[in-house]
């Protein structure tokens, strides 16, 4: 478990450090330094490195061939590789490190100095996980009343339904909540 | 259809993150209040729904499936900057919780799909409404969604403008490549489902 100030410090760093990668283009140095924050980050990696594949390859990869499409297709001719693997493995190595750092960050440790945004993060997660509940129950019980599979029609007719819901029990929420924290001496 | 860390270098990223911090403390403090106690559980439900409204998938013929935004929703039940704020909460969820989208690109983002957004949404229901609050609803939406996926490529755009070694992509390939299916499919059923939402909103609350 990281130190409060210890997980600031990383927090901060690892701002500064996306900030600074994204300036990045020559692919070496990117290829470099991924191999480098791959050696840095080895724990736990494969999940990382599985998150990064499904978060980072598909849009690449979708980019890059669309565009050697269109520009072979107007020039005639395969363009220059080297931007588009730069552009992979800067997104590549942000993806990387972010999700690294964040698998040892103790992140309501670390924002710990910012009481009211980790206040606003914990009411937001919690909000996040009961009305997800409610969403797909509801979801799970609009498939099991069909005797077919739902289409795009009742989906959005479900949704619809679903979100009307939600916003009512939200705003009672956010009205238990606020009483909640009143009575506590917030 | 937000843009990912990387694509984006910090000679756009920096300027937008700084433009749109003071947005975010005007538009909270000007609909959630000063007082934490009453914002805060507002503004944290609020984002939640947004959220959670852009986890539900609608299939699409194909055998595919997209996800609604939800923000011309948010914009037209409460105000475009509540929704330019929830929007933003739900991109830095996603950024740091969820593994999705980025810290770097979170102020284009922001401002690509909760501002622009939000505010067409509500500028053309208002300029509609009085004609048909249906059509009102329709069009915002749509529109709405065109303009997010329309400025999301501008901001790719003006990356390629600015340096084609750090974003290869021309604006014309990744125009093309935001508006067809925001132009035939997600605008279509974002404004379905507002449609279909807000009826079922002003039923439940007529006053709402």
């Amino acid at each position: 478990m990281a130190r409060p100030r210890g997980g600031r410090a990383l927090l901060l760093g690892w701002l500064v450090a996306i900030f600074a990668l994204s300036a990045l283009r020559d692919p070496a140095l990117l290829a470099g330094l991924l191999v480098v924050a791959a050696l840095v980050f080895v724990r736990g990696s494969l999940s990382v490195w599985r998150k990064v594949l499904i978060a980072v390859v598909p849009i690449t990869l979708g980019l890059t061939l669309s565009s050697f499409l269109w520009l072979r297709l107007r020039d005639g001719r395969a363009p220059n590789f080297v931007p588009f693997l730069g552009l992979g493995l800067r997104a590549t190595l942000i993806a990387f490190v972010s999700l690294s750092v964040l698998a040892r960050l103790d992140l309501f440790r670390a924002l710990a100095a910012w009481p009211t945004l980790t206040r606003l993060l914990v009411i937001t997660l919690a909000q996040i996980h009961a009305l997800r509940r409610i969403a797909l129950e509801s979801l799970l019980g609009l498939r099991s009343r069909l005797p077919r599979k739902p289409r795009t029609r009742d989906v959005v007719r479900g949704a619809g339904g679903i979100t009307a819901s939600l916003f009512t029990l939200g705003q009672r929420n956010a009205r238990d909540l606020t009483d909640a924290m009143r009575s506590r001496g917030f | 259809m937000h843009i990912p860390d990387g694509f984006l270098s910090p000679a756009i990223t920096v300027p937008a993150t700084v433009a749109t911090v003071p947005l975010w403390i005007y538009s909270a403090r000007r609909h959630f209040g000063p007082n934490q106690v009453e914002s805060l559980p507002a503004i944290g439900t609020l984002t939640a729904l947004a959220f959670v409204i852009q986890t539900i998938m609608i299939p699409v013929p194909g055998g595919t499936s997209t996800h609604l935004l939800g923000v011309p929703l948010l914009a037209l039940q409460f105000h475009p900057l509540v929704a330019f704020v929830c929007e933003s909460l739900v991109l830095l969820v996603q950024a740091l919780f969820f593994g999705a989208g980025g810290i770097t690109v979170l102020g284009v983002n922001s401002l690509c799909m909760g501002l622009f957004g939000s505010l067409t949404a509500w500028l053309v229901y208002r300029i509609l409404r009085r004609a048909s609050e249906r059509l009102a609803v329709i069009v915002a939406s749509y529109l709405a969604m065109q303009v997010s996926a329309g400025t999301v490529a501008l901001a790719l755009g003006l990356q390629h403008w600015l340096s084609p070694d750090h974003f290869p992509t021309p604006f014309a390939v990744t125009f093309t490549a935001m508006m067809i299916p925001s132009l035939t499919v997600a605008g279509v059923l974002e404004a379905a489902y507002s449609v279909v939402a807000l009826s079922l909103l002003r039923r439940v609350r007529p006053h709402g």
